[in-house]
Formats: structure tokens, C-alpha cells, sequence
């Protein structure tokens, strides 16, 4: 039977194509190692037991449990700034949903699923130090830069405002650094700073002059269209069941935020 | 005793009658054993080949005739909604000045978008005929857009009332526009976008799996139809052997029919799933690209208007600026002029991604890469203009102008650069449209033609036997 041997080997041919290259998609994993913060208040933050807390966290939990078809079990790991990228390429993640922000730089490494939030860059400063107003008031003073995050970069390279960069591997260092005056200010995420704000209560204060959109997005490999394909239904759902709504007021109802709980526009897939 | 006492199927069928044939002592059993067998062969061709038909037929409807459309619909519709929103910043920037087409014609173009978009969510269904979901967020789009109109129409009145100069309107003003914006960008266009995105990602998992179903499909045909031909060449010979006769014509002629609809099945299927990638590569993606590119254009150029309209929020409109732009065509730069220098060095040899980028490494079809050269030329000149205006809106004394380049050349200069983009979707949305309609065509009469293929040869195999078995009685 040639001709049959023919028509197996067609077969087999023809399934190896219909799978599509490219690795493993979360959408058939069981369980998901997901990136998050360990130093963010409000957003990720791993507590004295171990568990990690915070927005992005429940957003986590809340997605791996509402891919389609198949909820998944979660396994948090902590990632800095900084690694994320080479994390997510080299599937030590799954995803990462660490108040990471879409950019085109990103885009060239990593897929982004979402953004399932819209925060926008704000200033904090000493509650005492009046002078400054907006961002560029910023010249000429010391500005906190984080290790692999964008945020200074938005004042110094895309504002052109001349500050001077102090480098700190966390925005944990930038709170202490600006609490004790080893540096100005601090300009970041609303989100960011919000749980931080909390908790140094009056010592510090939000400038309140916004400068970007920062489009929190999840992280994922490249290759992997169906699975981010599946987080932005979830995300979809998010906002529909209103559970983006409880966990946003849950987490920054109390900062006096402005929080919008529409879904936003997604970034897309491949 | 006659031949069509052999059933035409039973469960097990292929493996019972194989061992039935091989237990079988008697020549005539024998022969109604091996025409039984070539019958059951036909109809597993038919059904393999029906099969895949069907899926061909389905990736088709989905992608040609379903989702495919609904992506130009809600595209449509995005452009519609920011379009009203552009347009009323337009005419409260311009104040009682009639700058560029001027404020009539302004907000004739706002009432004309605000009809559209209505026309296309009183459609939802066709936007989303059968998702609850998608459904769901037409109509809130609907509610929130008529949220939306009341804000617009209040910052309209009062703006006309307090009648200013070019520039930014009074502070109520401004508020009622902040709160009529944001809820066009926040709440209404999101959720238009992200339909564009849903229709997108059913058309790409639909051609996933009716592609290779397609494929695998042929390899089926291919399989069953050489156990079919072997059977057909097998009776023919046994019954050259044990009848002493070279060759049984009217099963000859069964041979022939199978041969031809193997053949004709085989040549089918490998055109529909070649017509399904081209609809898919060289029509379908591109339309989804384009028509993100161009719902990104006008939100950015909207953007730029808004960044005169509301100084208070100019560092966001200028960053969310950067970023849109670098969606639709993407240079590495931290900033706007680095961004702008960039461009003018590598659009020449179209080292650049984002959507303008991947169209521009994926040229195949005629008149393409004339109507992508317009397009790029065109996005040169949007962003020369940007720059030249916030060059001159960092003066107060240049705010004025900047003021009128946006409502004059900026704005012409924008719709060359829009129907650019229109005309390179059309070619796109052509090979689209003809690669379906050629798929439709090469599967029409298949429906009938098939099976009557089928009954045709099973009637031959039968045909070609009886004679013989008649010699028995």
C-alpha cells in the first residue's frame, strides 16, 4: 500500500502545519507563573508571609481564573523592572502584571495583552517643597530613576527637562531617598505613588500636573497570539462583571484618584 | 439472487466486511464481497470530501462573509466617533474665526460622523450578530454616545454664546469639552476598537483551523480515494482472471469517474485553502491593519488638536502623540523631534515597523506599492506639520499660528494623507473580496454535484458486476 503510505504521510504533514510554530500557549497550561511587583504598595507587594498583595495581583488572580475554557491555578514570582522582558522571553514567566507600561521600545521584545488600566505619570515631592509645580519645575533638581523603568525617561528625554538622575533599583529606594532629601521628587505612575503616599501620610504630597498615559499591559511571548487573544477576553469580562470597578475602588478609592472603570482600548494581538 | 442484496452500510462495516470476504468460499461471494467493499470506498470518499467541502464552506462564511465584513464595519464606525470628537475640538479651537474650511462646514462634518456612527450601532446585530457580549457593548456604546452628544451640544451652545478668538474657550467650556472627550476616549472608542479586535481575532483562529482542516482534508481524500482506486483495479483484475475477459468496460468507466473525482476533489480543495490564504495574507490582515492605522491617525490628530484646545493637558496630548504615532509607524525615539528626524532618514528605505511598517514588507499586490509610497509621503507631511506647529505653539506669540496651520494646511494636508490610506485598504479589500468571491465560485455545485458523483460510480461498480454474477444463476 504505497499509495496509502502516501496519504499517512500527507497526514502527518498536514498536522505538524496545523499546530503553528512557536511554543507552548498558556491557553493549554494548567498552571501560570505570573510576574508581579514585590515593592509596590497597592499594586505588588509581597507581605512578611510570603503572599504577594496589591491591584495587580487580584487582576492576576482574576484573569488566570477567567481564561477562557480553562481556569488556571497561579504561582506569583517577583520581578523587577528592570527583567522583565528577558523574563518573558525566556518563559521563566508566563505573563507579567507589574504596573507595566505598553511602549513601542517593549513592543519590540514582548507581546502585551490589555492594557487592563490607564494610569498616567504624576509627580511626588516633599509636602514642604512648594516650588514645584509641574514637571518642569524639575530642572535642576534631583529626580529618582528606577532601573528599567520608563518614567524619569518621560521627563528627561521625551519633556527635555534638565534634572539631575539619582539611580535606585526600586521606587521603595526613591520613597526613602526622598523622605530623608537625597533627592527632589519622585515621577511615576498615579498608581505607584498613590500607595506610597499612603504610606508616608503628610510627608509627602502629589504634584497633580499628569503627563503621559501609561497603558498597563500583560506581558507575554510574542508568539503566543491565541493566549493573549484569551487574557484580553478575560479583561473584557473583568470590566463587564464589575470587578474591575470593586478592585480599583478596593485598592485607590481612598486616594482621591480620578478612576475610570470602562474597559480601555486594547493594544491587539499579533 | 441479485447483486443489491448487498447493504449499503453497517457499523463495523469496513473490518466485517473484509473478514467476511476473506471467509467467503464462492466465486460470486466473492465478487459481491469486492463490490460491496468498492462501494463503501465511494462513499468514504464522499464523506471525506464532503467534509472537507463543508469546512472550506465554513472559513469562507466566517471569514468572508461574517467577521471579515464586521471588521470594515466597526473600523467604520471607530473613525466615525473620533471623527465628531476631532471635529468639535476643531470648532471650539477656532472660536468666532473662520479658520480653515471654517465652523459651518465644521459641524456639518460633526453631524454628518454623528449620523453614521448612529446608523452603524442601530445596526448592532450586524456588528455582532450572534455574541451576547459584543452585542451588549453596542448598545452601551449607543448609551454612552448619547451621553456624549448632550455634553458636545451643551460646550457648542455656550462656546457660541461667549463667542472668543482662536484659542482655548472659557474655563466652563473647557470643562464641558474635558468631560465630553473623556467619555469619547475613555469609555465610547475603546469599546468600538476592541470590537474591530474581537471580529479580527475570529477571523484569524477561524482561518487557523478551516485552513488546515482544508489540507488535511485533501490528505483524507487522497488516502481514501487510492483505497477506492486499488479496489476498483483489484475487482477488475479478479474478475479478468476468473472470467477470462481483458477488461470489464462499464467498471473501467467506474475507474475513470473515481479517478476524475479524486482528481477534481483534490484540485478543488487545494484552491479553496490557497483562496482562504490569500483572502487571508494578502486582503483580510491588511484591511485589519490599515483600518487600526487609520482609527490610530485620526485619534492622533485629534490629539494634536486637543493639545492647543486644552494647554493644562499638553505634556499628555503631546506623549500620547509619540506613542500613537509610533503604533502607526515605528523609529525608535524618546521624543517627538528625534522622532520627526528619524523618519525623514529611514522612510526612504522603509527600515521602520508598526502597522505602516509591516504593509510596507509585505508588497504583492499591483498598484500596491504606488498607493503605500502616497500613503508614506502623506504621514511625512502630517508630521511635518506637527512639528512646525508645536514649534510654534511654545511661543505665545506663535500660538495664533500654529492655530491656523492646524485648521488650514494641517488638516489638508491630514485628508491627503487619510485618502491615501483609503485607497491602499481599497486594494487590499479588493484582493479580499475577490478571493472570497473565488472561493464561493469554485464551491458552487459542489452541494449537488458530489454526492450525484458518488451514486454515479457506486451505480457503475454495481453495474459492472451484475453481468457477471447473472452468469451464476
Amino acid at each position: 500500500m504505497r499509495l496509502g503510505a502516501l496519504g499517512a504521510a500527507l497526514l502527518v504533514g498536514v498536522a505538524g502545519c496545523g499546530t503553528g510554530g512557536g511554543g507552548e500557549s498558556i491557553a493549554t497550561k494548567d498552571t501560570l507563573v505570573i510576574g508581579v511587583a514585590k515593592d509596590q504598595p497597592g499594586l505588588g507587594l509581597r507581605k512578611p508571609d510570603g503572599t504577594f498583595a496589591g491591584f495587580d495581583v487580584d487582576v492576576a488572580r482574576y484573569l488566570a481564573a477567567h481564561v477562557e475554557n480553562k481556569p488556571k491555578k497561579v504561582v506569583f514570582k517577583a520581578v523587577q523592572s528592570a527583567e522583565r522582558e528577558s523574563l518573558v522571553r525566556s518563559g521563566k514567566v508566563d505573563l507579567v502584571i507589574s504596573s507595566y507600561s505598553i511602549t513601542p521600545e517593549r513592543k519590540t521584545k514582548v507581546a502585551f495583552a490589555g492594557p487592563y488600566y490607564v494610569a498616567h505619570q504624576d509627580t511626588l515631592v516633599r509636602q514642604s517643597d512648594t516650588a514645584i509645580k509641574n514637571v518642569r519645575d524639575l530642572s535642576g533638581r534631583r529626580l529618582c530613576a528606577v532601573t528599567g523603568s520608563v518614567s524619569w525617561q518621560r521627563v528627561t528625554v521625551e519633556r527635555n527637562v534638565r534634572a539631575q538622575l539619582v539611580r535606585v533599583p526600586t521606587y521603595g529606594d526613591c520613597l526613602t531617598k526622598l523622605t530623608d532629601n537625597s533627592l527632589d521628587a519622585i515621577s511615576t505612575d498615579d498608581l505607584i505613588l498613590a500607595g506610597f503616599a499612603a504610606q508616608k501620610g503628610r510627608a509627602v504630597r502629589f504634584v497633580n500636573a499628569p503627563i503621559s498615559d501609561e497603558r498597563y499591559g500583560v506581558g507575554i511571548k510574542q508568539s503566543d497570539v491565541t493566549g493573549c487573544e484569551d487574557v484580553n477576553k478575560a479583561i473584557t469580562s473583568m470590566y463587564l462583571d464589575g470587578t474591575a470597578g470593586k478592585l480599583l475602588t478596593r485598592w485607590f478609592g481612598t486616594t482621591g484618584l480620578h478612576l475610570t472603570t470602562t474597559v480601555p482600548q486594547f493594544e491587539g494581538c499579533g | 439472487m441479485t447483486i443489491t442484496a448487498a447493504p449499503p452500510s453497517r457499523p463495523p462495516a469496513r473490518r466485517g466486511g473484509v473478514a467476511r470476504a476473506i471467509r467467503i468460499r464462492s466465486l460470486p461471494g466473492r465478487i459481491r464481497a469486492i463490490a460491496f467493499l468498492a462501494v463503501l470506498a465511494v462513499a468514504a470518499v464522499f464523506a471525506v470530501a464532503g467534509l472537507a467541502v463543508q469546512d472550506a464552506r465554513d472559513g469562507l462564511r466566517v471569514i468572508g462573509h461574517d467577521a471579515g465584513p464586521q471588521v470594515v464595519a466597526t473600523g467604520d464606525l471607530y473613525f466615525a466617533l473620533s471623527d465628531m470628537d476631532a471635529q468639535l475640538a476643531a470648532v471650539l479651537l477656532m472660536g468666532r474665526e473662520n479658520l480653515g474650511a471654517g465652523r459651518a462646514r465644521a459641524l456639518q462634518v460633526y453631524d454628518q460622523r454623528r449620523s453614521q456612527a448612529h446608523r452603524a450601532l442601530l445596526q448592532g446585530s450586524n456588528l455582532a450578530p450572534d455574541d451576547p457580549a459584543e452585542q451588549q457593548t453596542a448598545r452601551s456604546i449607543l448609551d454612552a454616545l448619547g451621553r456624549y452628544e448632550q455634553l458636545a451640544g451643551q460646550a457648542l451652545q455656550l462656546d457660541q454664546r461667549q463667542s472668543h478668538a482662536a484659542g482655548p474657550p472659557s474655563q466652563e467650556v473647557g470643562t464641558l469639552y474635558g468631560q465630553a472627550t473623556d467619555l469619547m476616549k475613555l469609555d465610547v472608542l475603546p469599546k468600538a476598537y476592541n470590537l474591530t479586535l474581537d471580529n479580527g481575532t475570529t477571523v484569524r483562529r477561524t482561518y487557523e483551523s478551516k485552513h488546515s482542516a482544508v489540507l488535511a482534508g485533501r490528505a483524507w481524500v487522497l488516502l481514501v480515494g487510492a483505497v477506492l482506486l486499488i479496489v476498483l483495479i483489484g475487482l477488475q483484475v479478479y474478475l479478468a482472471v476468473h472470467f477470462r475477459r481483458l477488461v470489464n468496460p462499464v467498471l473501467a468507466l467506474a475507474t475513470v469517474a473515481s479517478l476524475v473525482l479524486i482528481a477534481a476533489t483534490v484540485g478543488l480543495l487545494t484552491s479553496e485553502a490557497s483562496h482562504l490564504r490569500k483572502a487571508k495574507d494578502d486582503g483580510f490582515d491588511s484591511v485589519l491593519s490599515l483600518s487600526r492605522a487609520r482609527a490610530i491617525s485620526n485619534n492622533a490628530n485629534a490629539d494634536e488638536t486637543r493639545y492647543l484646545l486644552q494647554p493644562s493637558l499638553a505634556d499628555t496630548y503631546e506623549q500620547v502623540y509619540l506613542d500613537k504615532s509610533q503604533e502607526i509607524l515605528y523609529v525608535p525615539a524618546g521624543n517627538l523631534a528625534i522622532y520627526y528626524k528619524q523618519l525623514d532618514q529611514r522612510l526612504a528605505g522603509r527600515s521602520f515597523m508598526g502597522f505602516l511598517g509591516v504593509e510596507a514588507q509585505h508588497v504583492t499586490l499591483p498598484g500596491q506599492n504606488a498607493a503605500l509610497d502616497r500613503t508614506l509621503r502623506g504621514y511625512q507631511g502630517v508630521q511635518r506639520d506637527d512639528g512646525r506647529i508645536r514649534s510654534l505653539a511654545t511661543s505665545v506669540a506663535g500660538r495664533h499660528a500654529a492655530i491656523a496651520l492646524r485648521m488650514d494646511t494641517a488638516s489638508r494636508d491630514f485628508s491627503t494623507y487619510d485618502q491615501a490610506l483609503v485607497s491602499l485598504t481599497a486594494i487590499h479589500q479588493k484582493a479580499f473580496t475577490d478571493a472570497i468571491r473565488a472561493g464561493d465560485d469554485g464551491l458552487s455545485g459542489w452541494n449537488v454535484g458530489l454526492p450525484a458523483a458518488a451514486i454515479v460510480i457506486a451505480v457503475l461498480v454495481l453495474a459492472g458486476v451484475r453481468p457477471r454474477l447473472s452468469e451464476f444463476r
